[in-house]
């Protein structure tokens, strides 16, 4: 929900409900007043009729207007104090029931008791309540209705710079430079754009830290290793006639290899995570494919693997070194758990990349599948990081990757439109 | 043939040293960018042997004045980056290979050879190896003047053999030649046997002398 519905659906309904009680009240209060008022006057009028009585003692001509009429009834014993009542009549002039308050009091004149009841129509307050009611919504409408202009454009005009903060973060990568967001004139904002400033500083030292730690790194790693490789190498010149040494550099060697390649793929995820490939270059993965593939033609016929390839030529934007490593790992992937006379199938076409092998082992573990390190068997030899490092290229460019064990042959599947 | 090497971790340097002296190479080492600079603006030399991070100064400026400089030197830069970027760089600015650290010593004798041979022009194209000579301009093969018809593979494999010459060669260091470093071998190296068996099998029957030999399947040598 946006701050301004927020704010506004608060707001308003709370207005509403002031404004509902407040009228409720005033409608009761407004009626009780005019009510005294009508009883005051047929009170004076009761006082005009008592005060001609005692003057002449007897009862006076009663001149009766529509508005305001007096009838006299011959009573036997009298009402011990005046009552002030409403009744509804029928009034046949505007066909409805008016109301009409009444003052009823008894008096004596001329030895008789009468009593006698003052009717005055409230048809004239029940008007001016109308009109005044009237009158306060009115202007309880246009109040609401302000109120509501008035926020909305302050709201907006007040949180644009918010608006505009929002909108620069929402696409800040860590790999592009810090944000330098204006200074505002409302506090809360100005406050709030130093703080991003100062973070997303932070956050790109951080990153080219981590970054030139990680070149670093592999520095520092490689050259130990090309020392080591260098030695074996010298050392295998005098292995010679001797079966044992030659086993044991060949494993050293091995060992270094590897660790130079688990390295390499460490690092190409961190950057991967590091989102630090720009994928906007045209490739043409057919043409990869292939030539991924005639590079391994002597491996594939040395474990007498069929590849078949079903491919379309067509070029999308992407980064040509992570499409060589993607196809290179599916195919390393694909060669190295495939037992021999097995087959190897790939589709390529616009919409997906597919690459199914007969499997050796049963269903992997979907869930684990792409995790570090993972491996099907214990005398699986491979680095654990291939499968990983398909799934982060797939993640960096939009890709989706997903896995099916089907008839005895593992499908990894990849969607170039997620 | 001269060459320098300009490495700042000694026992890498020395161990390039020794590879490219027994290759036959006459070589000479410095470990800085202000000896590495002494160096290339008093001598000439072959092929240059360039590692990217110097404790004093970045190898891409000894690139840059070599090129300054209009030298011929052909050069080969080694880096612990094996970074595309760096890579493209490196080339970019003129080096004319790049090898990415650890690399095998064998693997760099042939980038050495490969630039020599391209660098001069004087008729250095013949190699001569026992009976077999390779004509590295033309790709061709012959023992005792009779041409041999070799696959590209099996090309590839002699002309490594033949610069590593009296040289064990580890299976992971032919493999890694063959066939790139991101390939993965799945511990199978039946296809560099069979390309090996095939090879000299042709150059048998040339009539060449059996060179190629076996290390208990884990390397092979060519001795003459």
């Amino acid at each position: 929900m946006k701050l301004f519905t927020k704010y506004n659906r608060i707001n308003i309904s709370a207005t509403i409900f002031i404004f509902l009680v407040g009228s409720v009240a005033f409608y009761f209060v407004l009626d009780y007043v005019l009510i005294r008022q009508l009883d005051e006057t047929l009170r004076s009028e009761k006082e005009e009729i008592s005060e001609y009585i005692r003057l002449h003692n007897q009862l006076p001509d009663i001149q009766n207007t529509k508005e305001q009429w007096i009838t006299v009834v011959k009573a036997s014993n009298s009402i011990p104090k005046p009552t002030t009542r409403t009744i509804y009549q029928f009034n046949t002039r505007d066909s409805e029931n008016e109301p009409i308050r009444q003052l009823i009091f008894s008096i004596t004149a001329s030895n008789q008791t009468y009593e006698i009841t003052v009717n005055k129509s409230e048809g004239e307050t029940e008007d001016l309540l109308k009109l005044i009611i009237l009158t306060t919504v009115g202007m309880i409408a246009m109040i609401l209705l302000f109120n509501y202009l008035i926020n909305r454009k302050l709201i907006t005009q007040i949180w644009k710079p918010f608006y505009n903060t929002i909108d620069n973060i929402k696409d800040y990568a860590a790999n592009q430079q810090s944000l330098s967001l204006s200074k505002e004139p409302i506090d809360e904002i100005n406050l709030l754009n130093e703080s991003l400033n100062s973070m997303t500083e932070r956050i790109h030292k951080d990153y080219f830290a981590l970054r030139s730690f990680t070149e670093n790194a592999s520095h520092e790693m490689q050259t130990p290793l090309a020392v080591i490789r260098s030695k074996v190498e010298s050392l295998y010149q005098f292995a010679e006639g001797k079966e044992n040494m030659m086993q044991q550099l060949l494993a050293i060697e091995d060992a270094s290899l590897k660790l130079s390649k688990l390295h390499q793929s460490l690092l190409l995820l961190t950057k991967l995570e590091n989102r630090q490939f720009v994928l906007n270059e045209p490739v043409n993965l057919k043409t990869i494919l292939l030539h991924k593939i005639e590079e391994r033609r002597d491996l594939f016929s040395a474990k007498n693997i069929q590849v078949s390839v079903a491919a379309t030529d067509f070029e999308m934007y992407f980064h040509q070194h992570l499409a060589e490593i993607l196809i290179s790992n599916l195919l390393n992937n694909a060669f190295r758990y495939t037992a021999p006379e097995g087959k190897i199938s790939i589709i390529l076409n616009p919409e997906t990349l597919s690459v199914s092998n007969s499997a050796i082992h049963d269903s992997l573990d979907t869930n684990k599948i792409f995790q570090r390190f993972y491996r099907a068997s214990e005398s699986d030899t491979g680095t654990g990081l291939g499968l990983s490092i398909i799934k982060e290229i797939c993640t960096a460019s939009g890709f989706s990757i997903h896995y099916q064990y089907e008839k005895a042959q593992h499908h990894f599947i990849i969607l170039f439109q997620a | 043939m001269k060459l320098l090497i300009i490495e700042d971790e000694l026992s890498l340097k020395q161990s390039m040293v020794d590879f490219l002296t027994s290759a036959g190479y006459l070589c000479e080492s410095v470990a800085t960018h202000s000896d590495a600079l002494e160096k290339i603006e008093l001598y000439d030399y072959d092929c240059i042997i360039l590692d990217l991070m110097l404790p004093d100064g970045s190898g891409l400026n000894l690139l840059k004045n070599l090129k300054q400089n209009h030298k011929s030197d052909g050069i080969i830069i080694i880096s612990a980056k094996g970074e595309l970027d760096d890579k493209i760089l490196g080339i970019e600015m003129g080096a004319d290979d790049y090898l990415a650290k650890p690399f095998h010593l064998s693997e760099l004798a042939v980038r050495v050879a490969s630039i020599i041979r391209r660098k001069s022009f004087n008729g250095q194209s013949l190699m001569n190896i026992g009976t077999i000579q390779i004509d590295t301009q033309g790709k061709e093969v012959t023992v005792n003047s009779k041409a041999v018809d070799l696959t590209q593979k099996e090309y590839q494999l002699l002309l490594y053999l033949a610069i590593n010459k009296n040289r064990i060669l580890s299976k992971n260091a032919i493999a890694q030649h063959m066939w790139g470093d991101d390939m993965d071998f799945a511990d199978n190296f039946d296809f560099i046997y069979s390309h090996i068996k095939n090879l000299r099998k042709k150059l048998l029957a040339a009539g060449s002398d059996d060179c190629i030999r076996s290390i208990y399947g884990e390397g092979y040598k060519m001795q003459i």
